[in-house]
């Protein structure tokens, strides 16, 4: 053996001997592209923050694939230390009590300080359990709003509609006139059924949203719900409202060539957004509410994901997942994640450090997301804990394509919905024992 | 056998141990597996599970969207067998004739054998972009309003176009070596028989490909069963949403997607059952005609 | 005048060549597609989709479709995936060969009572692809422990009968003198297998592993199950995340993108152009 390769085992050793001092944890997410890139930067940055604990996140494809991975990987019992949730598989971990560690419990017991009441009200009770207590950390929240074309808006002289009301009876024949679709939307489980319950504080499922019990059922064949999917599939008649289909991206792209005036996508978009360089000025404002049913709309919930703990582990590395998630959360992680992305920030504490940094004079668009999480809550917008939820979400969309390609009628949809939803919450209740 | 065998007696259990295991492991184990799932509902953690019969297969069966899919499939099957065979066998027919260019024709007919499905996909998405894809623009040119997973019939054309298109140059191959082994007596004798080509095709050519011909319809029938799988993937873009699927997708789409193990394994079972009657029925043709030749 | 037939035959001739040219031009504008597109900025494929000039971009694209990973990691890179595709394809293809050609000696060349039942058990697999199996099949890999690993990625794939159906059948059509010859000669089983059976079927091998190479380079459903580790991930595999970006928030890399899929395409239609004849020899007397 030469010598500069004896050296070089010697080193070897010597990292090696570094790194057993350190405790590892894993981490599985989803976030492919620029958000990846984001993500790897706070586990970088934690990693340099301290030398006990070192985090490696690994990306498993989209929220779908990452859940079966983590699910399947913890029935293995190769779980990673942290699974990144999103919103509707949050029912299917939570109602697995013995999967996860609550982060609750998780911050208590390694001496972290925990206050529920140190996160914005809109995030705070999303991944808890019926007594308020956390179980899932929120991590990339999001919550629905609308954008705007400025220019598009400007040409057709009118303002960005605060009601539906005045979307369908001023804003989008005016921007008709002016040679525009007025409205697309990506995603419309999401922003109209679970967003529009919870900004119109209606109730979305029995059992409190589903909070309470396991014998759930959910609430979407109502008058106020239909009406709306009703005036929705008259605006696309008219030609006030495009659907490109159930993928996001198709829903986004008219509204980036300026073919689509108004596109109401997740805060998270505004990254991407602003990457692009779009050849107009945008700016965005809260998702618009129907006077009709309320005339003091609520806070919309979040969306996007959450990072839960999961069982199993030593107690070396929940030590080390409590303090990455304590690193997580400080101001100034949550601040710049914020400022990259467009996620909300979820502490009352970064989003100060946001406002005094003057982030939102810069951007005021950025801002809106978390506003409107901060925005009155009511009994109904806490969120929402189905079973099953990523199949209802697939049922909600078939019927949804069926109203806005085929013309099939809405009433018989919502029905469809929720007899369908309520087959699959009764089979997720079996599931449950 | 052979009559003339060797007569070691643990020799060939060595030689066989290894197939045999293997088949065991990740063949029987799971199929049985798949079979006792299919009759529970279980929590996708593995916590706890109820029993429930044929609970499954009851809610299958009821349920809606599976016939449709169930219903798409067959269509869909039909369409991109009946297509890529015909097309495959005018282009062999053609191919057959010709005398110039013919290895580069049959070179270049039958390279796309070699693509993965997904890719198939990958291409198909750009082709019927929404918003510059050039079969959509062709589309266009008949005043088809063509908008890939918006409306079901055109994601379904999609669908089989790519599909086809995967699966013509496997039947352009067996079809042109079927052509190639008509022995020269018989096509002159046809010649002096029957002078108009599309007659000597029909009475000639066509019942001596049948054999082929029946071989493939199976080949083919399996092949839009399964093996589209990449292609739908990749067309529906990760949101199911209203778009068409088949069968062995929403398998994948219930078990995978949405953890439902008990219901995605009965349609597993559903899909073995299928198969079994296609595979015996496949198997018995594939004796006969070792029995010709 | 001979000229009008000469002309008639002529024209038919036209129209078989007007109608290959059609079908082999419908087989390639796709991929050149992919390619036009690869060497395009990624803004401009973006705004205006495929066109009919050439950019650029080709070499940058190229560089970033082969070396560039996306993940923390920074193993999920071209490279990587290329040769983890390779090692699928060679492995399976190697497995396959190997235990279908031991199979089917046992099968056919031993008295053994015990091979009638080996014989069924063995052809029940044709029955099921790995489709119809595959969650329970993805449960059992995982109980073992084989997730991300490449046993776990070729093993199960293996799990089927296709090369000993084709063997046997190939051994049952050598003729009967040459066993006879060898047992006179004094050759044992094993010398007979290897000095004699395998030669003869060098061809035969050939072309089962252009068949099965191809086959298991392309396999899609079962790796994106099997492979969630990045350093993991194949080709084809990996196609599923050129596909996928989550609530719009980047520009999608289309150059990158395309070269990818066409990096996925290039070594199986390869092997299929240069060894054509093996490739169809393969394909028409396995008859799977």
């Amino acid at each position: 053996m030469t010598r500069l390769s004896l050296a070089a085992a010697a080193a070897l050793s010597m990292t090696t001997g570094a790194a057993t001092a350190q405790t590892e944890i894993t981490w599985w997410h989803a976030m492919g592209g620029a958000l990846g890139d984001s993500l790897n930067q706070i586990a970088t940055d934690f990693n340099a923050s301290q030398s006990d604990y070192q985090i490696t996140p690994v990306f498993k494809g989209s929220y779908e694939e990452a859940l079966t991975a983590g699910i399947a990987a913890f029935r293995a019992g190769e779980q990673p230390n942290v699974l990144q949730v999103f919103d509707a598989g949050a029912a299917t971990v939570i109602g697995a009590s013995g999967a996860t560690i609550p982060v609750q419990d998780l911050m208590t017991q390694n001496g972290v300080d925990f206050d529920i009441e140190d996160y914005i009200s809109g995030v705070r009770y999303f991944y808890a359990d019926s007594d308020d207590k956390m179980i899932g950390m929120p991590f990339n929240s999001s919550s629905p709003i609308m954008y705007y074309n400025i220019d598009a808006l400007e040409a057709a002289g009118v303002e960005a509609p605060t009601t539906w009301e005045e979307f369908a009876e001023t804003t989008a024949p005016a921007l008709v006139e002016a040679g525009y679709i007025p409205l697309a939307q990506s995603h419309s489980p999401w922003i109209f059924v679970e967003n529009f319950m919870s900004r119109h504080n209606l109730p979305f499922a029995t059992n409190e949203n589903g909070y309470t019990g396991i014998d759930t059922e959910i609430l979407v064949d109502t008058p106020e719900l239909k009406a709306h999917w009703t005036a929705l599939q008259d605006w696309e008649e008219n030609g006030y409202y495009a659907w490109y289909g159930a993928g996001w991206d198709d829903n986004q792209a008219p509204f980036e060539e300026g073919e689509v005036a108004i596109w109401l996508g997740s805060s998270g978009s505004f990254g991407g957004l602003m990457q692009k360089d779009l050849p107009f000025e945008f700016s965005a404002t809260y998702l618009p509410y129907w006077e009709a049913i309320t005339t003091e709309p609520t806070q919309t919930f979040i969306g996007g994901a959450s990072l839960f703990a999961m069982s199993g582990k030593s107690d070396e590395e929940n030590a080390a997942t409590a303090a990455f998630f304590e690193f997580l959360t400080s101001p100034e992680v949550q601040y710049s994640w914020h400022r990259e992305t467009g996620y909300v920030p979820i502490t009352t504490a970064a989003y100060d450090l946001a406002k005094e940094d003057g982030h939102y004079d810069r951007f005021p668009a950025a801002e809106v997301g978390i506003q409107q999480l901060s925005l009155p809550a009511g009994e109904n917008t806490k969120g929402y804990r189905m079973g099953f939820y990523v199949q209802i979400r697939d049922v909600m969309n078939r019927e949804f394509g069926r109203i806005l390609s085929e013309g099939v009628d809405v009433d018989d949809a919502f029905a469809t919905i929720e007899s369908e939803a309520n087959a699959l919450l009764a089979r997720f209740g079996q599931t449950q024992g | 056998m052979k009559r003339a065998g060797f007569t070691q007696r643990w020799l060939p259990i060595l030689l066989l141990m290894p197939q045999l295991v293997i088949i065991a492991v990740f063949f029987y184990w799971p199929a049985a597996y798949g079979l006792r799932s299919s009759f529970f509902l279980q929590d996708p953690f593995g916590f706890s599970e109820t029993f429930v019969g044929f609970g499954n297969y009851l809610t299958l069966m009821r349920s809606p969207s599976y016939l449709k899919s169930a219903g798409f499939t067959v269509i869909f099957s039909v369409l991109v067998t009946f297509l890529s065979l015909a097309i495959a066998l005018i282009l062999a027919v053609k191919a057959d004739r010709v005398i110039r260019g013919a290895k580069t024709y049959r070179t270049l007919l039958m390279w796309v054998y070699a693509v993965a499905p997904p890719v198939a996909g990958v291409i198909g998405l750009i082709m019927f972009d929404q918003s510059w894809g050039p079969l959509m623009d062709f589309a266009a040119l008949f005043g088809w309003d063509f908008v890939l997973g918006v409306n079901y019939f055109d994601t379904a054309f999609a669908m089989v176009v790519v599909s086809v298109w995967k699966q013509i140059p496997v039947n352009f191959i067996f079809f042109l070596s079927g052509l190639q082994s008509i022995p020269r007596s018989v096509r002159e004798a046809a010649l002096i028989d029957n002078r108009s080509a599309s007659g000597r095709f029909w009475d000639v050519t066509f019942p001596l490909l049948a054999p082929t011909g029946f071989f493939l319809l199976i080949t083919n029938i399996t092949y839009s069963l399964f093996d589209t799988f990449g292609i739908i993937d990749t067309t529906v873009k990760g949101e199911p949403g209203n778009n068409p699927m088949t069968l062995v997708y929403k398998v994948y789409v219930d078990g995978f997607r949405g953890n439902d193990m008990g219901g995605s394994s009965a349609q597993s079972v559903i899909l073995m059952v299928l198969v079994l009657l296609m595979t015996v029925f496949q198997f018995r043709l594939i004796e006969r005609r070792i029995h010709y030749t | 005048m001979t000229a009008t037939p000469k002309r008639r035959i002529k024209w038919s001739n036209v129209v078989d060549h007007l109608v290959l040219i059609a079908g082999s031009a419908v087989m390639i504008l796709p991929v050149v597609m992919l390619l036009q597109m690869a060497s395009n900025p990624d803004i401009e494929t973006m705004r205006n989709g495929p066109g009919l000039t050439f950019g650029d971009r080709l070499p940058a694209n190229t560089t970033k479709a082969l070396f560039e990973a996306s993940g923390f990691s920074g193993v999920n890179s071209g490279v990587q995936m290329l040769y983890n595709s390779f090692i699928l394809g060679i492995g399976f293809a190697v497995g396959k060969i190997v235990l279908g050609m031991m199979a089917a000696y046992a099968i056919v060349y031993f008295r053994l009572r015990f091979a009638t039942l080996a014989f069924w058990m063995i052809f029940t697999t044709l029955l099921l692809p790995l489709e119809v199996r595959i969650l329970p099949s993805y449960e059992i890999v995982q109980k073992l422990g084989m997730l991300n690993t490449f046993q776990g990625l070729i093993i199960p794939l293996i799990a089927s009968a296709t090369a000993t159906f084709f063997f046997r059948q190939f051994f049952r059509a050598v003729p009967e003198e040459l066993v006879e010859a060898a047992r006179i000669d004094g050759a044992g089983p094993v010398k007979f297998f290897i000095d004699i059976l395998i030669p003869l079927s060098r061809t035969m091998i050939a072309a089962m592993f252009i068949i099965m190479f191809v086959y298991g380079w392309n396999q899609y459903l079962w790796p994106t199950m099997i492979t969630t580790d990045e350093d993991m991930y194949t080709l084809v595999r990996g196609i599923k995340q050129i596909t996928q970006s989550l609530e719009g928030t980047n520009l999608p890399e289309y150059g990158r993108a395309n070269m990818l899929a066409l990096l996925a395409i290039l070594p199986p239609v390869l092997i299929v152009i240069f060894f054509q004849s093996w490739f169809v020899k393969g394909l028409t007397e396995s008859d799977k």
